[in-house]
């Protein structure tokens, strides 16, 4: 099994998932990709994106220029890390990955609405460290399947103290 | 006695020193030869063979296996990107800064031609203690994935640049491999061995069936012919 780790965080990658680990010199501009103008102050902490399908290059921190792509079997994961400060705030004040579950997933949570497409958003502290989860599944008909896969790379995701 | 014995091994020594130096002459220079633009020395034979109708390439022949590339990217991020078991093809160009036969690939990636449905361009450059990673950054179009992984250049046993190898996911096999002068005369021979009427499908929303079907005809026609979109003799130009 491939694993993906950089910047006290490491996950292990199940069969056809890849993952990109980076931290932005810069905050992401819309002029850096057409497509990739998914948030205005784009984080300089580091971001993580995982897939199951081909990511491709520029994405905005939440996904946007990849999920565009995405097929009905698809799920794409993005794990954005905010500034230490942010884990004292009550945002942030669920401890621990957390796990998933299909009912966590509506339309309504998309940063980018695509019909089909599902979304979770999820904020979290572990290890000190402050974290927003976002996920997108491809369709509902695959969701509980997608789910179950996203679950299984979060379990074994490990989050170092800094 | 001993003398000619001698004599007869010192000689026979050397006879083999230059036969390898000759066939070593031979190989730069027809590799030369080829960088240089020249035909082919090996007639008939695409620098990019791929398919049932190509003469194949020895190392295709052997159905080699493909491996996942990690690396990291110019700008730092840590990459690894799957090309086996997965639902999608991939091709992997492999290019370096400095190789001067390498910049018309970089040319075309500025403005990247259609690749096959269901096909990823992967551009794999050497690891940052050999490649530059600024040098990269200028050269490669920010929508373009470029991975340096010195790892996958070994994988691949890649014998210089510039090399393209192509992936089939499902299998998780090397379909074929070479060299060209540019990608889109690269992706022309692809387009070319497979057949692949992929680049200009799914583009037919709105019209009738019977107009997509006749226009898939005529794309088909038009790929079997090495024809892509954009190509000028679709404009009543010389090519």
């Amino acid at each position: 099994m491939s694993a993906i780790a950089a910047y006290g965080l490491r996950v292990d990658l199940p069969r056809a998932w890849e993952g990109r680990l980076f931290r932005r010199a810069r905050p992401l501009r819309a002029a850096d990709h057409p497509e990739a103008y998914g948030h205005p102050d784009g984080s300089v902490n580091p971001v993580l994106h995982l897939g199951n399908f081909a990511l491709p290059p520029g994405r905005g921190d939440y996904g946007t220029g990849a999920v565009e792509r995405m097929g009905a079997a698809h799920v794409f994961l993005s794990l954005v890390e905010f500034d230490r400060e942010e884990a004292d705030r009550p945002l942030f004040s669920a401890q621990e990955v957390p796990r998933l579950d299909v009912a966590d997933f509506d339309p309504r949570s998309l940063q980018r609405h695509i019909p089909g497409q599902l979304g979770c958003q999820r904020f979290f502290t572990e290890n000190g460290r402050a974290f927003c989860l976002y996920i997108v599944l491809g369709s509902r008909r695959h969701a509980a399947a997608l789910v179950a896969q996203a679950d299984t790379v979060l379990a074994g995701l490990e989050v170092a103290a800094q | 006695m001993a003398l000619v014995l001698v004599q007869t091994v010192l000689l026979t020594v050397l006879t083999v020193l230059v036969a390898g130096l000759l066939r070593a002459h031979g190989t730069v220079l027809r590799r030369l030869h080829q960088l240089d633009g020249g035909a082919p020395v090996d007639e008939g034979t695409p620098a990019f063979a791929l398919g049932p109708t190509a003469r194949p390439d020895p190392r295709a022949e052997a159905d080699l296996p493909a491996y996942d590339v990690s690396g990291e990217t110019p700008d730092g991020a840590v990459v690894t990107a799957r090309l086996v078991d997965v639902d999608h093809d991939t091709l992997l160009l492999f290019l370096s800064s400095g190789c001067e036969t390498c910049q018309p690939f970089w040319d075309d990636l500025a403005a990247p031609p259609p690749l096959p449905a269901r096909t990823r361009l992967l551009v794999v450059a050497q690891s940052f203690d050999a490649e530059s990673p600024a040098e990269l950054a200028r050269l490669a179009a920010p929508d373009v994935d470029v991975v340096l992984s010195s790892d996958a250049w070994r994988d691949y046993r890649v014998p210089g640049s510039p090399h393209m190898v192509l992936v089939d996911g499902s299998t998780g096999r090397v379909r074929g491999e070479g060299t060209g002068q540019s990608l889109r005369q690269v992706l022309r021979l692809l387009v070319r061995s497979t057949g692949d009427s992929g680049l200009v499908a799914s583009d037919s929303g709105g019209r009738s069936d019977h107009d997509a079907q006749q226009e898939a005809v005529a794309d088909h026609a038009l790929l079997a012919a090495g024809i892509l979109p954009g190509d000028p003799r679709l404009y009543g130009e010389d090519a």
